[in-house]
Parts: C-alpha cells; sequence; structure tokens
C-alpha cells in the first residue's frame, strides 16, 4: 500500500507520471489532501533542494521536481473539500523575475490558490515591466516575486522604482522571496513583505490584504 | 575566420528544429551524461586538479563527440547547426598554436607551453576598479601595469562616465567603452608601456558598442581582441557570427571564450570541462580564433573549490595535449573579502600554480584588487613555471589545508595606495610580504622577494 513516504521519494526521484498516480492513491486513500501536499510533495521538493546545496543535484533536477510537483498539484487541490477553498475576491499577480527556475513561484501559486485568492501566474523569465502590466491589466491587488539568481535582484529593485515612477507603488503591495533573499534585503529595497518559505507567502498575503 | 561560419549560417536556417527546452533539458544533458559514462570521466572530490594524461584525452575525445552529436543551438531560428567529423578534424587541424599580443616592446607570443616548461605562464591583469569615477579607474589602472609582471590587462568594467549611466543597447554604452579604451591607452603611455595588450572592451557587450569602440581605433588589432564567445551550454546566436566576421574583416585576433556553470545542466566538473572542449572546437569552427580562454564557475555562485580547479585543469591539459591553442585561464578568485584577506591571495596562488601544470599559456584577471595582488599572481605565475604536475597538486593540498586569518573588512584603494605617488602602503606591502615568506617555505620562491 502506497505511503506519504513513497509520494516524498517519487517527488525527490523527479518521476512525475508515477507521483501523480500515488497521489491520485493517497487520495483515494483518504489522505487528508494537506498532508499529500506538505509531507509528500512540499517534502520530496526539499530531498531535492537540500541536494542541490551539497552539490548532489542540479538545476535541471530542480526543474525536474518542479514538474514533477505540477503533475500531482492539481488533484491535491481538487481533493479539497467544499468550503475549504473558498475564493476571497484578491487577485495576485506571481512570477519569476528573470529566470527559469519555478518551484518555490510554483508552490506559494498553490498554496494561494489553497488559501482561496486568485493567483495570475505569469510563469518564469519575467522583467520588471511584465510583472507592473499585468498587474494594471489584471486589475491585480498585489505582486509576488520570487527571486533566485543575484541578476534578479537588481531587478527586483528596478520593479519597486517601476511602480514608484509609474505612482502605483501603493496601489500594490509587493512581496518577495527565494533562495538568494534576505528580510533585511527585502526591507532595504522596499518590499512590503518577505517569506522564507512557500507557505509563508499566503500569510503575508492575508495580512497584507486585511482578509480575515 | 572560422572555416565553417558560412555553413553554420546556412545550417541555421535548414537544420533540425528542436525547442530550446528540449534541447536543454533532454538532447544535451542525456548525450553528456552517455559520453561520460563511456569514456569514464570521473573526478576525485578530493583533487584540485586533473594531471592524468590519458584523462585529459578521454575528455578531448568525449568534447569532440559532444559537438558531433549535439551540434551547437542557434537562439534565432531555434534549429541545431551540426559540424561533420570531417569538418570538425578540419577546423583542429587548421587551428593556429601562436598568437602575438601588443605590440612593440610590449608584444608577447603565446607558444605551446606543456606542464613543466620553464616558460612561464602569462598574466593578464584586472585594471580599473569596478566604479563610476573615471579617475580612480585610471588610477588602480596604472597601479596594475606599472607593475614588472604584468604582460597585459582585463579592462574592469566602467559603470558610468560622469552622470551618463552604461545602459546597456545604447550610445551610452558605447560611450562609456571608449572611455574605457581612452584610460587604458592614457595609463599605459604613462607607465611606459603603450604596446601593452588590453584583453578585450568589457564596457560593452552588444556587438554594435564593440564594433563602434574599434571603429575608433582607440582599440585595434594591435591591442585587443573582440570577444565571440559561446553561450552557456552549446548555444550560439546571430551575434557570435556577426562578431566573427567582423574580426576577421578588421583583423582583429579573435577571443574565443566559454564558462561553463557547474550544477546548472552539467552534473559537476567532469561534464564542464567535456563541453569546454566542445564550445572550443565549435568556436574554432565558426570563428577560426587562436586564443581560448576557459573557466568554469559554479551556479552556487563560486570561482574557488576543488570542483572548479579541476574543471579548469582537466579542460587546459586535455586541449594542450590535443588542440595546442594559447589558452587562458581564470587567474583570481572572484571573492569579495579585500585585498588583506588570507583567502584571496592562497586562492589566487592556487590558480596560478593550477594553470602552469596544466600546460596552459596564460590566465586573465590574475590578482585580486590592487596592483600588489596582481604582481603577486605574476610573481606565482613566474615562480611555478618548472613545477611538475605532482609538484604542484602537493602544494595546491597545501595552500587548501592552510589555517586562514578571518577576513578583515574590505578597505578601498585610497587605504591602500598612496594616490599621489601611486604606491602601495605599508599595510598591503606587509601583507605581500607575509605571503611571500609563506611561499617560499612552501617550496616556491621569486627573486625579488626581499625578506
Amino acid at each position: 500500500m502506497a505511503t506519504i513516504a513513497d509520494l516524498r521519494q517519487l517527488v525527490s526521484d523527479t518521476k512525475p507520471e508515477e507521483a501523480a498516480a500515488m497521489t491520485g492513491e493517497l487520495l483515494a486513500a483518504g489522505h487528508a489532501p494537506m498532508e499529500v501536499l506538505e509531507e509528500g510533495v512540499m517534502n520530496g521538493l526539499s530531498d531535492v533542494g537540500d541536494r542541490f546545496a551539497a552539490k548532489k543535484a542540479i538545476v535541471l533536477d530542480l526543474v525536474r521536481a518542479g514538474v514533477t510537483a505540477k503533475a500531482c498539484i492539481p488533484l491535491i487541490q481538487a481533493a479539497f473539500p467544499e468550503g475549504e477553498g473558498a475564493k476571497i475576491d484578491k487577485k495576485i499577480i506571481l512570477g519569476t523575475m528573470l529566470s527559469q527556475h519555478n518551484i518555490g513561484k510554483n508552490l506559494v501559486s498553490t498554496l494561494l490558490s489553497i488559501g482561496g485568492f486568485e493567483v495570475i501566474d505569469i510563469g518564469e523569465k519575467n522583467s520588471p515591466w511584465d510583472f507592473y502590466e499585468t498587474a494594471e491589466k489584471e486589475g491585480a491587488d498585489m505582486i509576488a516575486v520570487s527571486v533566485v539568481f543575484a541578476p534578479a535582484m537588481e531587478k527586483f529593485t528596478e520593479l519597486i522604482d517601476l511602480l514608484k515612477e509609474m505612482k502605483v507603488r501603493d496601489k500594490y503591495p509587493v512581496i518577495v522571496g527565494g533562495a538568494v533573499t534576505s528580510k533585511n534585503w527585502a526591507d532595504s529595497q522596499g518590499a512590503d513583505g518577505w517569506g522564507a518559505q512557500a507557505k509563508d507567502g499566503v500569510a503575508l498575503a492575508r495580512d497584507l490584504l486585511e482578509v480575515a | 575566420m572560422g572555416k565553417f561560419l558560412w555553413e553554420a549560417i546556412q545550417r541555421s536556417t535548414t537544420g533540425p528544429l528542436m525547442s530550446e527546452e528540449e534541447f536543454e533539458t533532454e538532447l544535451f544533458p542525456t548525450v553528456l551524461g552517455d559520453l561520460q559514462k563511456k569514456y569514464r570521466i570521473e573526478w576525485d572530490p578530493d583533487e584540485p586538479c586533473m594531471i592524468d594524461p590519458d584523462m585529459a584525452d578521454a575528455i578531448f575525445q568525449a568534447g569532440k563527440e559532444l559537438l558531433l552529436e549535439v551540434g551547437l543551438y542557434c537562439k534565432n531560428t531555434k534549429r541545431i547547426i551540426k559540424f561533420s567529423q570531417e569538418e570538425i578534424e578540419e577546423a583542429i587541424c587548421s587551428a593556429k598554436h601562436e598568437v602575438t599580443l601588443g605590440h612593440g616592446r610590449q608584444a608577447i607570443t603565446l607558444k605551446p607551453r606543456a606542464p613543466g616548461d620553464e616558460q612561464h605562464l602569462y598574466t593578464f591583469f584586472p585594471a580599473g576598479q569596478l566604479t563610476t569615477d573615471v579617475q580612480l579607474y585610471k588610477n588602480h589602472a596604472i597601479t596594475v601595469m606599472q607593475e614588472p609582471t604584468c604582460d597585459g590587462v582585463i579592462p574592469l568594467p566602467l559603470f558610468a562616465v560622469g552622470d551618463m549611466k552604461n545602459i546597456a543597447d545604447t550610445p551610452a554604452s558605447t560611450l562609456v567603452c571608449l572611455t574605457e579604451a581612452r584610460i587604458m591607452n592614457e595609463a599605459a603611455a604613462w607607465v611606459g608601456k603603450p604596446g601593452l595588450f588590453f584583453g578585450i572592451p568589457m564596457s560593452a557587450t552588444t556587438p554594435l558598442a564593440l564594433m563602434s569602440t574599434f571603429a575608433s581605433g582607440l582599440y585595434n588589432k594591435n591591442n585587443c581582441t573582440l570577444p565571440v564567445q559561446i553561450l552557456q551550454d552549446m548555444r550560439v546566436d546571430y551575434d557570435r557570427f556577426n562578431l566573427a566576421f567582423y574580426a576577421e574583416q578588421q583583423g582583429i585576433e579573435p577571443w574565443m571564450s566559454c564558462s561553463p556553470t557547474l550544477y546548472a545542466y552539467l552534473t559537476g566538473p567532469e561534464q564542464g570541462a567535456m563541453e569546454i572542449i566542445a564550445h572550443t572546437l565549435g568556436m574554432l569552427a565558426y570563428s577560426g580564433g587562436t586564443l581560448t580562454q576557459a573557466m568554469s564557475v559554479s551556479v552556487h555562485g563560486t570561482y574557488v573549490g576543488n570542483d572548479i580547479s579541476w574543471c579548469n585543469s582537466a579542460a587546459g591539459l586535455a586541449a594542450e595535449r590535443n588542440l595546442k591553442l594559447p589558452w587562458v585561464s581564470f587567474g583570481m578568485t572572484g571573492n569579495p573579502a579585500g585585498s588583506l584577506s588570507d583567502d584571496n591571495w592562497y586562492d589566487t596562488a592556487a590558480a596560478c600554480i593550477n594553470g602552469c601544470i596544466s600546460g596552459m599559456e596564460a590566465l586573465w584577471l590574475a590578482g585580486g584588487n590592487t596592483g600588489l595582488e596582481a604582481r603577486w599572481a605574476g610573481e606565482i605565475a613566474r615562480a611555478a613555471a618548472t613545477l611538475s604536475p605532482k609538484q604542484g597538486v602537493e602544494i595546491i593540498k597545501k595552500i587548501n589545508a592552510a589555517e586562514r586569518e578571518p577576513n578583515p573588512p574590505a578597505m578601498k584603494l585610497d587605504e591602500l595606495y598612496d594616490l599621489q605617488t601611486l604606491r602601495p602602503k605599508q599595510v598591503l606591502v606587509d601583507h605581500y610580504r607575509k605571503f611571500t615568506r609563506i611561499f617560499r617555505d612552501l617550496g616556491l620562491d621569486y627573486p625579488t622577494w626581499d625578506h
């Protein structure tokens, strides 16, 4: 019989089809969706992250792990009971600045969606203008930025400057997170919030958007 | 110009179509992994250098097959440019093995050198601080150029000229690059070395700005080269081809370079070394260059460590035995710790010794933040010239095991140099002397080291 630990291993081994199948099995067997997400998918992703930090995995493994998580997440989302993911009338623009990394961003997207927010995921390799333009077009309430390598840090600063220059800085709370960021850095750049982990994004959004 | 530039351009419109994602996540890593297994290329994490001639030859063969099987991915057209076995062999056979850089009394000719040869590595020092202050930039360049072991320099990028920021893709970038070139010429004249080699223009990256800078004559075929560097993981774009053709038209030496990023799409230094060879052969095919710069970096942001140095030495030795192109690797640490840190001085020396025992011909950006650190790199390169690979590895292992003082706060140039006389202050001289004593005890010595 499949266990949560097995799912964690499949995510860690970056096997999307098998991981998705096992996610279905675990949910059908009565495991709570949040348990499957946190202990199976997120812990599996953490394992890949730990291997990467130890130079035992490469960026390509992180990308594949992201693909694996993405295969599991829709099943988990669909399994949340009615009402638990009740819609909140707040729209959040979410994307990765410059780079193609998407694991953290995808997790934040999932957790925000589960939390009831409407997420406009603009994907990877974005410029500051992409965030601004989409926020304006979509009538967003907040911008969330994933910054995972050094050149993107500078671009985050550009985004804050751009929002000021376009006189919309007060309109959009901006939160940031990612491997190379820190609270001190985020504060110094004028971010409204910084998250160390994906789940922090939900708390920040609820707080900044004053969702009860 | 490369023997196959026109073929490359043609094939960029006719070669197999593939999405970039499929190329980078499927084709490239699969072939790379298979070739690594086929040739049994393995790195021992305890080893800082690759000195095994048989493995060097295996790396060369694997790199050659990598280019043959994967080809170069053209970002403009999403097509793969392939070269045949015969074309790759022809590019290798027609490669030149010597290059003269600089002119007049400062001209130097890089010729093939094997590990242990008496000929020392040439050292090209970083000149001009990363700054927006043009006078400070010039002062820094002078402190570096005046050193007797300075065989050439690599200008550091200027961020601005006065209020004019270096904005890419605008004439501002050309203006800043022209200023860089003017200052390099002025500084070289000031120190009495007007024929010095200035490496590559560093304040501009676009073909337009580069070509405009060369059109001024401040940088020219006698004092500078033109970058035609390949892009990450077997990728090219039309800028590479335009620059290669311009270099040929103007008689400018192409600067062939590649910097594989370990742990991004490469699993480690073994694949990094294979990729450097494949990249070099690709650049040889489309640019016909001679001078080759190759260094690895880590996606974790470091320029030092056994993995980095092993990769650099493995590629260097593979090229020395099979290509004999004038080979340049990285001679500094990229560590922001500052001029009085032990880390910078130890790690710079390790990079220089690694280059010596791997059969390289030169180091670029050799040294650290000041002229005296640059001098140090030049002296180590000379003192280590005749070391056997085994002797060199022993010294590098001692360097890596050495106890180091905690890094002090980084100091500015005016705290380390008298900016009126442009001589180093005592605090920096004392640090230099400390390290000359340490390295004499490690078995290296240099005539000017006064103990």
